[in-house]
């Protein structure tokens, strides 16, 4: 699959460091639950949700194709060696989220 | 482009046979579900109905889930219209493959993509909307009954705007719901299902509308071909075409060969079915060509399908027998199709049967044999196909020749493989006469319907200058052909002249004896003249010998007292008595 031009260009941006972009449909349910709980798991590793760059696709649809995520909330992980990689969900099992999130 | 005037807004496909079948197309406003197992045909026919819609200039947006872009593109490359989709602006194509190697936490839905979906249908102002395999995506739900809200929620959001949606999803064997999403075909107006079966080594595709709600339809499940045109229905699109022909006609098509077209009182009937049935050998081939050489020289267009038999060699052999076909070939008039029985299903065969209907649009057409489709694979009846042919060429003012094999087990039958012969209009067997070591060819009519005609066998001859018909020759309870027949002819013929003769002579005779009687009548008459006159000579001579032996007596006796007249009158009377 080729990767969409936007997660190559974050690539290019994050360094070494992983980058974190949470995709969601404005004030929806499953939106809502998702913010809520990459925040907690953020918090308890220690790291910052201020970091983590939240994308609207209600608000700004042409990203749904520049970052190809058509399934929402979504989470995607974009660092240098690893590639891209996508969590589907409103990330409320907390297990899965973490081992996502820890993933070297 | 929709039927307000129905109950349900429908909004065409473009595809003939589904159109009908659908009562007009598809819902206007509503999603559609197209299931059927991998290769049946879902994306081919969901891209072909895009395809017509840009025709009509009416937007669409397709969603692949799983197929990239240039993998639609070049699927759609293979066929007709593949080229419009790569080209018209109004078609978007999306690729919503999911990630690979993608997890999921929770619930997710399809916010994201109808906002991404929404802008291209903005953008487009597009009326179609295809999302290709979103079971792909769907199945990734831990909790199934999200997934069908899901599909519902897409289904109301396209009603609203107004779109036209089909969603595509593949089926296990025998189940009427992609896995996950069992239930789903519930929730939406309507669902079509199409599926594969091998029949013979040969992929067979079935489609079937399994509901729509709020329509009439077709719910049978029909025969789905597909070719470089994309995908048919043949068994529907003949119904869909279809001209009435309101009357018999009366006019009269020469066979080519006149005796016989004098024994069908004038030929076989515009419009009407004629089957030539009988053994290898027997000319039926030679026949319909005989009826083509005839048909284009009226200056009509034919249609000669041929079943395992190729052009050439049949061209030259009518040839040889004086039916020539390579002109009107050339010219057009004639097109010489060969297709072999067994390397297609019986639904294949029957689609090129009509297409070639379609092109040539001509006035007769030829099937040679019909019992071919016997072979051919597929689950329907032949029979059937061919019921349906005819219809179709019965409607539409075609004049049909069918020629039929006899059964190898039954050669001297004729009972055919086709029960064609129930639904021809004239039915013509021919046969094979055997006498004396000699095999010659025979004709009979079985039945003619409309026309009064001798169900008398007759010998078919193959004649450098072309087919004829022979009298036949009974003798006794026989019917003579070949070398006998010429044999009986020529001894008939001699009898004739012997009893010609005959009559000559035994007229002259007569003739020379009237000559002798009238001679013999001659002679007589002089006779008779000759006797007359010698009896009138003696009377005269008497006559005189009396007045001279009266002028003696008188001479010599004394006066008596008699006058002498007196005693000579007294002399002359006695001598008289």
């Amino acid at each position: 699959m080729t990767t969409p031009s936007a997660i190559e260009a974050a690539r290019v941006e994050s360094g070494k460091r992983p980058q974190l972009i949470l995709f969601t449909t404005g004030d929806a349910p499953r939106s809502r639950r998702a913010r809520a709980n990459l925040a907690e798991a953020l918090r308890r590793f220690g790291q910052d949700p201020e970091m983590t760059q939240e994308i609207d696709l209600v608000q700004d649809p042409a990203q749904t194709f520049a970052y190809g995520i058509f399934a929402t909330p979504a989470l995607l992980r974009i660092s240098d060696g690893e590639g891209a990689e996508v969590l589907y969900g409103d990330l409320s099992e907390p297990q899965t989220l973490e081992r996502f999130l820890m993933a070297d | 482009m929709t039927e307000p005037d129905q109950a349900i807004t429908k909004r065409p496909t473009g595809i003939t046979g589904l159109d009908w079948m659908t009562h007009g197309g598809l819902p206007a406003a509503g999603g559609t579900l197209v299931l059927g197992r991998p290769a049946s045909g879902k994306t081919v026919l969901t891209l072909q109905i895009i395809a017509q819609a840009l025709a009509r200039d009416e937007a669409a947006v397709f969603v692949s889930f799983e197929e990239s872009r240039a993998q639609v593109l070049r699927d759609a490359a293979s066929f007709s219209w593949g080229q419009r989709l790569a080209e018209h602006p109004g078609f978007e194509l999306i690729d919503a493959r999911p990630s690979q190697g993608a997890q999921v936490s929770g619930e997710f839905d399809l916010g994201g993509l109808l906002a991404g979906i929404e802008h291209c249908v903005q953008r487009t102002r597009a009326e179609w909307l295809i999302l290709d395999g979103i079971d792909q995506l769907l199945y990734r739900h831990r909790d199934p009954f999200v997934a069908i809200e899901q599909v519902h929620r897409v289904s109301d959001w396209s009603e609203e705007r107004g779109l036209t949606l089909l969603l595509t999803g593949k089926l296990d064997q025998n189940a009427l719901a992609p896995k996950h999403l069992e239930g789903v075909e519930f929730l939406l107006p309507s669902v079509m299902l199409l599926s594969t079966t091998l029949i013979e080594s040969r992929l067979a595709r079935r489609f079937r509308i399994a509901k729509y709600r709020g329509s009439a339809h077709t719910a049978d499940e029909v025969p789905m071909l597909i070719d470089t045109d994309g995908v048919h229905f043949p068994y529907t699109e003949e119904d869909s075409s279809t001209i009435r022909v309101e009357r018999a006609s009366q006019e009269r098509l020469s066979t080519g060969i006149d005796r016989l077209d004098e024994v069908l009182d004038g030929g076989l009937y515009r419009a009407s079915t004629t089957l030539i049935s009988g053994q290898p050998g027997t000319a039926k081939t030679t026949l319909c060509g005989s009826f083509a050489a005839a048909a284009t020289a009226r200056g009509e267009r034919v249609l000669y399908l041929s079943f395992d038999e190729i052009q050439a060699p049949v061209i030259r052999n009518l040839a040889s027998v004086g039916i020539e076909l390579g002109a009107p070939i050339e010219a057009g008039l004639l097109r010489f199709v060969t297709r072999e029985a067994w390397s297609s299903l019986l639904e294949t065969h029957y689609h090129a049967l009509v297409r070639g209907i379609e092109e040539l649009e001509p006035a007769c057409r030829i099937i040679d044999p019909i019992s071919a489709l016997f072979k051919a694979a597929g689950p329907d009846d032949a029979k059937i196909a061919i019921e349906r042919l005819l219809s179709k060429t019965r409607a539409s003012g075609i004049t049909t020749v069918l020629t039929s094999l006899n059964s190898d087990d039954d050669p001297g039958s004729e009972e055919t493989l086709s029960h064609a012969s129930t639904l021809a209009d004239t039915w013509l067997t021919l046969g094979f006469n055997v006498v004396g070591g000699e095999r010659n060819r025979s004709l009979s009519v079985v039945k003619s319907r409309g026309t009064a005609h001798s169900n008398q066998v007759r010998e078919l001859i193959l004649a450098d200058g072309g087919l004829d018909l022979a009298d036949v020759y009974e003798y006794g309870t026989e019917v003579l052909m070949g070398t006998a027949r010429l044999q009986k002819e020529n001894e008939e013929a001699l009898n004739q002249r012997l009893r010609a003769l005959e009559d000559t002579q035994r007229r002259q005779d007569l003739e020379r004896r009237i000559e002798t009687a009238e001679a013999e009548a001659a002679r007589l008459r002089i006779e008779l003249q000759a006797q007359q006159e010698e009896q009138r000579a003696r009377e005269t001579l008497s006559e005189q010998q009396q007045r001279d032996v009266v002028r003696r007596r008188q001479a010599a006796a004394p006066m008596s007292e008699e006058t002498p007249a007196q005693g000579v009158r007294e002399r002359s009377e006695g001598n008289h008595r």
